[in-house]
This record gives C-alpha cells, sequence and structure tokens, in this order.
C-alpha cells in the first residue's frame, strides 16, 4: 500500500471509531441532554478522551495521531452528524497550548479545560483587554461554551495566557441558555487567582474554527439524509415526493452546496497540515468556514421545509439540527467575519 | 366619547374611520399584548375579545343583522392595516373568520341562531380541524371518517395542525362522507363539540418551543347529525368558496416590515449600521420590502374596488414568506454568537434573531406550501400544459 492510501485508511479508521459515540440515526441521548446542566455527559467526555480524541491533531511527538487536522476535521464531522454536545472543539484548542501536568489532566478526562479568549461579539481576536497581574486575573470573558461543565479557564489576557479553577474565588459565571440546549457563558474575573501559561492562542483558533466548520460540515450531512429519506417515504398525491421534480432539483442543489463544502473543508485541513505560513491557513479557513456558516444554514432551513408542517415540530429530529446550525455557525467567527478576513489577507495568488 | 357604533362608523369617510380605529386601539389595547413574539393563548386574548365584543367590532365582515359590523371589504382592508400597525395580538379567531361567514352563507336558521351569538360573545372559541398527518398538501386525501348511523355521525379518524386546539370548545372538520366518491367528492363540513367522549387532544410542542400546534383524535364519536354544514359531500366546494380577499393577508408585508425594522437596530447594535456591505444588503432588502408593497397595493386596490381575488394572490404569499425569511437570516448571520441564544439579547425582545429566524421558517409552510403556491402560479395563472 502506498502512503497515500495508508493516510486514507486512516482517516477511515477515525471515521468509525466515532461510531463509539454516534450512535448511528439515535437522538435520545442528545435530546435528553438539551438544556440540562451543563449540557453534556461527563461519563461520555471521558470516553472521548480515552479515545484520544483531544489530542488527535497534535503531532505523535506530542502524543497525537500523526494524523494532523486532516484527521481531526473527519472526527469533528462524524461529531456533528451525531449532534454531540460534547466541547471537544474547545478541548482540544487548549490541548493545542498547554503542556506538562494541565495537560495530562485534560487528555485523561480528569479536568476538563475550555479557552476563555472573547471579549466581542462576532471576533476571533483573542487581544484582551483582560490583566493579569502579580498572579491575579481580571476582566470578563464572552460566548464561551459550555463553561458550566469546566473545571479550568484558559483565559487570554494582555500579558498573556493564564489557567484559573473555575471555583477560584473572583470567578462569576453567568450562563445563557443556546438554541440547541447548550450554554453560552458570561464570566467575570475579579483579581482571580491564576497560573501564568506560555505559548498564545493564534494556531488553536484556526484549528477550532476549521473544527467548527467540519462539525457543520456533518450535521448537514446527516440532516440532508435524514431529509432524502422522508422524500423518499413521504406520499402526497398518490407518489413519494421525491418523484417531483422541483423537490428533486432541490435535493441536487442541496448535494452540490454539500460536495463544495466538503471539499473547502478537507482542502482547508491539507493547508493546515501542509503550510506553516499563518496567513495562508488564515485564508484556507476563512474560506471553509464562511462557507460552511452558509451552506449549514442553508442546507437545515431547507431540511424543514422540504419536512413541511412536521419539520417545524420540536419532536421531528430535522429541527435538531437547525439549531445546532444556528448557534455553530457563527463561532469563531461568522461568514461576514471570515469573508472580510480573507479579503484583508490580500493574498497574491489569484485564483483565475 | 364618540359614537363607535357600526352605523356610525359606516358613515365616515375613510380617514376619519381609520383615526376613529387608531384612537379606540391606544385607548383599548391592552399594552403589554403588542407585538407578543409568540401566538397567544385564549387566556391572555380574551379581556381583548371581550372588548372588542361590546363594541360591536368583533366580527367586521359579517352582517349587522347577525351582529357584525358589516364593512366592505375595502374597510376592513383598513381595520386589519390599522390592527397591523398598532401591533395587536392575533387571537383566537377561527369563529369568526371561517365558522361565522361558513354558517352566514351556508347553514340553516337554526345553526345561525344557536352558533353566531355564541362565538361573538366568546361562549365558543373554535378550532380548525383540516390537515392529517398523511393529507398535507394533499388535503383532499384525507381520510378522517364521519359515518352516518340513526341521529349520529359516527366519527373516526386524526387531525393535526389544529392550532389552539387547546382553548377551543368547539372545533370545525372536514370529514369524508362518501369513500366511494371521487376525492373532493366525498368530503363534508362537521362541526363537534370538543367535549364530546372519544376526542383527545394532544399539544404538539413546535420548533419555536410554543404549544399552539395540536392534534386531535377522534375515537367512535357521535356526533348529531343536525352539525353537519350545507349539502352532504360537498364540503370541499364550501371550504373553497369561504377563501375570499383573506387570501390577500397571507402576502401583507407585516411580517416583512417588522422584520426589516428589527434588522436595522440589531446591525446598529452590531457596530454594522455604516459598514458598506452590510448597508448594500440592508438596501436591497429595503427595496424589494418597498416593491413588495408596491405590489401587494395592486392586488389591495383590487378588494377596494370591489373585485374577487384571482389566483396570481398566490404571488405575493410567496414573495412575502420568502422576503421576510431572508431579512431574518441576515439578522443570524449579523448577530455573531448572540445568533445562537435562546432567549433575546440582554431580555431586549426587539433584538432576537434567532426567534424571528425560527418564527420566519414556516410562513413558507401552513398556507399552502410555497411549492404548491408556486404549482398554482404555473398552473392557474400561466395555464402552463400538464
Amino acid at each position: 500500500m502506498d502512503q497515500a492510501a495508508e493516510f486514507r485508511e486512516s482517516l477511515q479508521m477515525v471515521r468509525d471509531s466515532a461510531a463509539a459515540v454516534v450512535p448511528h440515526g439515535d437522538l435520545r441521548r442528545i435530546r435528553a441532554l438539551r438544556f440540562t446542566d451543563p449540557g453534556f455527559d461527563r461519563a461520555t467526555w471521558r470516553q472521548i478522551c480515552d479515545l484520544g480524541w483531544p489530542s488527535l491533531a497534535l503531532p505523535e511527538s506530542e502524543g497525537g495521531s500523526g494524523l494532523g487536522m486532516r484527521g481531526f476535521v473527519v472526527l469533528a464531522e462524524e461529531l456533528g452528524a451525531g449532534l454531540v454536545p460534547e466541547p471537544l472543539v474547545p478541548a482540544a484548542m487548549a490541548a493545542r497550548v498547554l503542556s506538562g501536568a494541565p495537560l495530562a489532566d485534560l487528555l485523561a478526562g480528569t479536568s476538563l479545560v475550555i479557552p476563555a479568549w472573547q471579549e466581542r461579539p462576532n471576533s476571533l481576536d483573542p487581544a484582551a483587554d483582560t490583566t493579569l497581574r502579580n498572579g491575579r486575573l481580571t476582566g470578563r470573558k464572552l460566548f464561551v461554551p459550555m463553561a458550566g461543565g469546566a473545571d479550568f479557564f484558559l483565559v487570554s489576557a494582555r500579558e498573556g495566557l493564564a489557567l484559573v479553577p473555575r471555583e477560584a474565588p473572583g470567578v462569576m459565571l453567568v450562563l445563557d441558555r443556546t438554541q440547541d440546549g447548550g450554554t453560552f457563558g458570561t464570566i467575570t474575573f475579579d483579581h482571580a487567582p491564576a497560573t501564568p501559561f506560555p505559548g498564545n492562542l493564534d494556531r488553536a483558533l484556526e484549528e477550532a474554527a476549521l473544527a467548527t466548520a467540519a462539525y457543520l460540515l456533518g450535521l448537514s450531512r446527516r440532516a440532508f439524509a435524514i431529509t432524502l429519506d422522508y422524500l423518499a417515504t413521504r406520499v402526497q398525491f398518490g407518489q413519494p415526493i421525491a418523484s417531483f421534480q422541483a423537490l428533486r432539483h432541490r435535493a441536487a442543489d442541496l448535494k452540490i452546496q454539500w460536495e463544495l463544502m466538503r471539499a473547502s473543508v478537507q482542502s482547508a485541513a491539507a493547508t493546515l497540515d501542509l503550510e506553516s505560513d499563518l496567513p495562508v491557513c488564515r485564508a484556507a479557513v476563512s474560506r471553509a468556514k464562511a462557507r460552511a456558516a452558509d451552506t449549514s444554514l442553508f442546507i437545515t432551513r431547507q431540511a424543514i421545509q422540504l419536512h413541511g408542517g412536521i419539520g417545524y415540530t420540536d419532536e421531528a429530529d430535522i429541527g435538531l439540527f437547525l439549531r445546532k446550525a444556528m448557534v455553530h455557525a457563527n463561532l469563531y467567527g461568522s461568514a461576514p467575519l471570515h469573508r472580510t478576513r480573507y479579503a484583508a489577507l490580500a493574498l497574491e495568488e489569484h485564483d483565475a | 366619547m364618540p359614537d363607535l357604533s357600526p352605523e356610525a362608523l359606516a358613515s365616515l369617510d375613510e380617514p376619519a374611520f381609520r383615526s376613529c380605529i387608531r384612537e379606540f386601539l391606544v385607548a383599548n389595547y391592552p399594552p403589554a399584548l403588542r407585538n407578543p413574539p409568540k401566538r397567544l393563548h385564549f387566556r391572555d386574548t380574551k379581556p381583548w375579545y371581550l372588548t372588542l365584543s361590546r363594541a360591536g367590532w368583533l366580527a367586521p365582515g359579517w352582517p349587522r343583522e347577525w351582529g357584525g359590523m358589516g364593512l366592505s371589504a375595502a374597510r376592513q382592508l383598513v381595520m386589519i392595516e390599522e390592527f397591523e400597525r398598532h401591533g395587536c395580538a392575533r387571537f383566537n379567531d377561527m369563529g369568526i373568520t371561517m365558522i361565522g361567514p361558513l354558517l352566514i352563507r351556508f347553514g340553516t336558521d337554526a345553526q345561525k341562531r344557536f352558533f353566531l351569538p355564541k362565538i361573538l360573545s366568546g361562549e365558543h372559541i373554535w378550532c380548525q380541524g383540516y390537515s392529517e398527518p398523511n393529507a398535507g398538501s394533499d388535503l383532499a386525501s384525507l381520510r378522517t371518517e364521519a359515518v352516518l348511523d340513526g341521529d349520529h355521525w359516527a366519527l373516526n379518524g386524526q387531525k393535526t395542525w389544529t392550532t389552539l386546539a387547546t382553548d377551543a370548545n368547539w372545533i370545525f372538520l372536514l370529514v369524508r362522507t362518501d369513500r366511494n366518491a371521487k376525492q373532493q367528492q366525498g368530503i363534508s363540513f362537521l362541526l363537534v363539540p370538543m367535549d364530546l367522549p372519544g376526542i383527545t387532544v394532544r399539544p404538539i410542542i413546535n420548533l419555536d418551543l410554543h404549544d399552539e400546534f395540536c392534534e386531535t383524535f377522534f375515537d367512535n364519536v357521535r356526533v348529531p347529525r343536525e352539525n353537519l354544514v350545507g349539502e352532504i359531500n360537498r364540503g370541499w366546494s364550501m371550504a373553497k368558496a369561504l377563501l375570499g380577499f383573506e387570501r390577500l393577508l397571507l402576502g401583507s408585508p407585516k411580517q416583512a416590515s417588522y422584520a426589516l425594522a428589527r434588522l436595522r437596530l440589531l446591525a446598529e447594535r452590531m457596530g454594522l449600521a455604516d459598514d458598506p456591505s452590510f448597508q448594500d444588503r440592508y438596501t436591497r432588502l429595503r427595496l424589494d420590502l418597498a416593491d413588495h408593497k408596491a405590489l401587494y397595493e395592486d392586488f389591495a386596490e383590487q378588494v377596494r374596488r370591489g373585485e374577487s381575488l384571482g389566483a396570481d394572490v398566490s404571488m405575493l404569499k410567496v414573495n412575502q414568506s420568502e422576503l421576510y425569511q431572508r431579512i431574518t437570516e441576515t439578522m443570524l448571520e449579523i448577530a455573531g454568537e448572540n445568533a445562537g441564544l435562546l432567549e433575546p439579547m440582554g431580555g431586549n425582545r426587539e433584538l432576537h434573531p434567532s426567534g424571528l429566524f425560527i418564527q420566519s421558517r414556516p410562513t413558507s409552510i401552513y398556507g399552502g406550501t410555497n411549492e404548491i403556491q408556486r404549482n398554482i402560479i404555473a398552473k392557474n395563472v400561466l395555464e402552463l400544459p400538464g
């Protein structure tokens, strides 16, 4: 077997391994966790850690799989297809930065670290007003996903990164519910004791944005598959509605859009694995994330429409996909933000 | 206090009529119920219902002899415009808009005398039983069946999207009364009290996490024979005959107008008001709305002239619903992470991109899906072969 074939086989093994956490077509666990605290299941999180997923994208020398982002997007796609709420993407972001005992505890599943980097809506900029002085952290962070389940926050401050236990004095957490049944945390740090940590979030943020695009890719794939099943089984006017040309053409359009999203995400993953130049990586991520945000909402909206009235009920699974897309489409940068960033990177290469 | 009786209103010219309505709303409409984010239940709208009832304003389109206002379609439109402008909530209006007109046109005297006053007093609250799980776009394939057994109809089957059925004490149904006739020709119109044995109502939680939808089950329900309206097996054509100028309202620009104003507020809040690319998109939507209003006015003018609407009014419904959706999609796109919140930003109902986005979804589904509307345009307006 040549190297490329071997790599493809490894990716397939990652895809297959996701079935351990993503039972095919069974969303009962996902429904049961919606609007609960913290919105995901700690036992499943430990299982995810046992499978080595938070470090999957890391180099082999740092305990990763060596499959890089190409491996990680395959995994994120599968988790998206199953609407898995466990916070793998933020935890993998932390794993990219951490080292030593905090990393080991994170990867062992004993301590969940969630990055808290954002201070303004619709931003990808971890530059902060938060300050870290004499081991005390002061500032406010927004939109921290699944913050209620974190043991530590990895916080960006002007002076650098810092680790803060959730239960530390001076840490105040307010949770807002999200459409998919999870939460965003707003965290206020008031002279909270913190441990400085070296490094920055630049690379980790790109990976999180791309993994989110892959998650959207997966949820769109599943929403589309459910919709195709519905078109084939729903009978009106004496025939399956899949036989009506208007709906067949709509389905064909959704297929084209999904494949464009897949190609965009997978090629961006390869760029991140093979390119060291940050602007080139950022352009690839922006291209993929802008498309994933738009297309995932397009596909899930159309999925509701093609289901008709039943699609507008909470008991039909298809709505879970729309609500998940509504939350994730704008995480780690909305489509307009990524288009603007792509244009500003002013790459010399013109894809004429 | 000016005389606001239907008789007095009828003598006013249009501007005076309009300002009368406006003043009445300011004086009487409960402020807390303006522009509600979700469809309200009768427990919330009942005081307003009774206020309208006492004023004699509950049934603008009914003839005065039956307690209505006897307004022309043109005047009814003025009233609807002012109610919309004020942000009045829709109440449980099926008795007023569907059953009243049906009985006035096709009912017996006994039915009119029994039902109409009870609708006006708020004693009877109606819900509609048309759609079934397997009869949506293809409504004529409905299978809920009524079989005559002595002095009663034995009723069996299931209806769905029986909106606000939990509020209602009566339901009107399209039921199959002749299994052997061609689909549309074996359907009758039946009036059923909801407290009869064998009726079960189950609320359906919708995507907006609200319980306005219901499904309603009928298991050997015995309905008095005289509760059939009009001729047996003529229910389909009666239901169609009821589709009057109200079809215009499905294409009313009100939802898109409301959403566009919210988009503007949201853009200001997100610091995008002066962003050139947002400005272009916003202006595009604004022009779309202005042009939709122009098209809507053409149809409204037809109604004002007393003409009946043709199949081409379907264009309004398609265009309005899709414009409304484009606006809410833009809201979602510019809201950043706020787009994912379950509750409005900072509790401010004006800034609730995800709520409006979800609420705009079914507008291209209910009242005949946009796919069905496009079929109507192709078949009945363009008269395409096939």
